[in-house]
């Protein structure tokens, strides 16, 4: 420690890629067997703010999470977004990942999942926006092909969840939001009370909540 | 549809690139996550003096006289922090008697005097001495300027950090000695110890005689840890790089000549033998 410290260098990121080995050193001699990164290893690096370490768990998990995306929202542009956001996600608090908890590949999938399901909620939620609008606003405004394309997706992922939901519920949610019944009116055609029809439909889309979660990442 | 009956996937063509530029947006590399608190050396040192401290409170009589470390028993080695720190009061003084002095040669009288005193005494003088290094760090003004002890001549925070390092380390010999388990500096004082090691690699290089150039990618896990890339040698148009990860405890431990490199869970890429230069030359950090 005699020299003055301004000599000291330091670059920029090397480029090594080759593979990660354990090294065992004794004597001043060092012996390597290769062994794979672990998910822990991987962890822990990525908290010691390893850039390395982000890029390789890209080159290993990359495909599995915008595959997982993609198969949530059939759109190739919105599955790359939710892929970015994972990795950001991993590389700014990789302390939410628990080694213990599950495999990096198994906390990755889920997250790209609850991102594109997250993503599907809030394209139906500015659909009905527009067609509150659209019912509230005179002169109809016909959406672009991309709307519809992604509309009818997320329709069909509402419709499978309410498939599951039981009889006397669904009845109710299909004549109230795919039939455009008001509560009463639907009440009516179900041959149910309006306050029966009313608290079906509370749960119903208490349930629906979950079932979307569950279905859309069963799905993939 | 592969074997396993899932869809073989594309990655679109920039989506590595497009992710990894977005990640170094979001974080800079280098840094733990999350960020930990940064203090100053000065106060890294008085922490250090204080965990100290507190553990020579705990001892015995009997733990006193336990043998320490180079023939001094506990007692002489607390006499060896009081004689570095009076050198330290000399240095922080303008006295350049100390700039080329031995850290072992210049403190055994000092060691010495403390045989067959009362505990207390020694402790009280240890803590004294230790006072008066803070006061005088924080009389001394620019803690960037440069001071020279026992062969050192560097900033005086990186000096403070340097005694972080042995407050530390010789926490450790006593525990050891009298059977007490190791303990660890907190993270943010961690954290200044890593980047001073991982900082004085080239030195230390330098001085352990490996001058081929290498690129050292050095990550250390844990609390403290961090990232660095560090280049050691003559830099040619092409470097060897070889990659260290360890726990960022640990690789002080090894700077502080306490263990060697096969007591550390190491994970080395790239040339072994360049990685076993390295190794070795952060445990040529330690002043003893």
């Amino acid at each position: 420690m005699s020299a003055a410290l301004d000599q000291v260098r330091l670059d920029g990121p090397v480029t090594d890629q080759t593979a990660l080995k354990r090294c065992a050193v004794a004597g001043g001699r060092v012996s390597v067997q290769g062994v794979g990164g672990t998910d822990a290893l991987l962890a822990a690096r990525l908290e010691a703010g390893d850039d390395h370490a982000v890029a390789e768990v890209f080159d290993r998990l990359a495909p599995a999470v915008y595959g997982a995306a993609l198969r949530v929202l059939g759109n190739g542009a919105a599955a790359q977004d939710v892929a970015q956001d994972v990795f950001v996600e991993l590389w700014s608090h990789p302390g939410r990942y628990d080694p213990a908890a599950g495999t990096l590949r198994t906390y990755l999938i889920v997250l790209a999942r609850h991102r594109a399901v997250d993503l599907v909620r809030s394209e139906l939620r500015r659909i009905a926006r527009q067609e509150r609008h659209d019912r509230l606003t005179p002169g109809q405004r016909h959406p672009s092909p991309c709307e519809e394309v992604t509309a009818a997706q997320a329709a069909s992922v509402v419709r499978a969840a309410v498939r599951l939901l039981p009889d006397g519920q669904r009845r109710v949610v299909e004549l109230a939001y795919f039939g455009g019944l008001t509560c009463r009116e639907a009440a009516l055609a179900a041959g149910i009370p309006e306050g029966t029809a009313k608290s079906r439909l509370r749960l119903a889309l208490a349930k629906l909540e979950t079932l979307l979660d569950r279905q859309l990442l069963e799905s993939s | 549809m592969t074997a396993g009956g899932r869809e073989r996937v594309v990655l679109p063509t920039g989506l590595r690139e497009r992710v990894l530029e977005a990640s170094r947006q979001a974080r800079a590399a280098g840094h733990c996550a999350p960020e930990i608190m940064a203090i100053s050396p000065a106060e890294a040192f008085s922490r250090a003096a204080d965990a100290l401290f507190g553990l020579l409170c705990a001892l015995s009589e009997e733990n006193w006289r336990m043998p320490a470390l180079r023939g001094l028993d506990v007692q002489g080695l607390v006499g060896h922090l009081i004689g570095v720190e009076e050198d330290v009061h000399r240095c922080l003084s303008g006295d350049p008697g100390v700039a080329k002095a031995n850290h072992i040669e210049s403190t055994q009288s000092a060691a010495a005097r403390q045989a067959g005193r009362p505990a207390a005494r020694t402790r009280a003088d240890w803590r004294r001495a230790a006072g008066r290094t803070l006061d005088l760090v924080h009389g001394f003004g620019d803690p960037c300027a440069e001071v020279a002890v026992h062969g050192m001549r560097l900033p005086l925070d990186a000096l403070l950090v340097v005694r972080v390092f042995e407050l530390w380390t010789h926490d450790n010999d006593i525990r050891r000695a009298v059977g007490l388990p190791a303990s660890v500096p907190d993270a943010p004082a961690l954290r200044l110890m890593t980047g001073l090691a991982a900082r004085l690699l080239p030195h230390a290089a330098a001085r352990t005689g490996l001058h081929e150039p290498v690129n050292v990618h050095l990550v250390l896990t844990g609390p403290g840890g961090g990232t660095w890339d560090v280049a050691i040698g003559e830099r040619p148009p092409d470097p060897v790089s070889i990659r260290i990860i360890a726990d960022a405890a640990g690789f002080c431990r090894l700077a502080a000549n306490r263990v060697t490199p096969a007591d550390l869970d190491l994970h080395v890429t790239g040339d072994p033998g360049r990685a076993a230069g390295v190794l070795a030359a952060a445990s040529a950090l330690a002043l003893d």
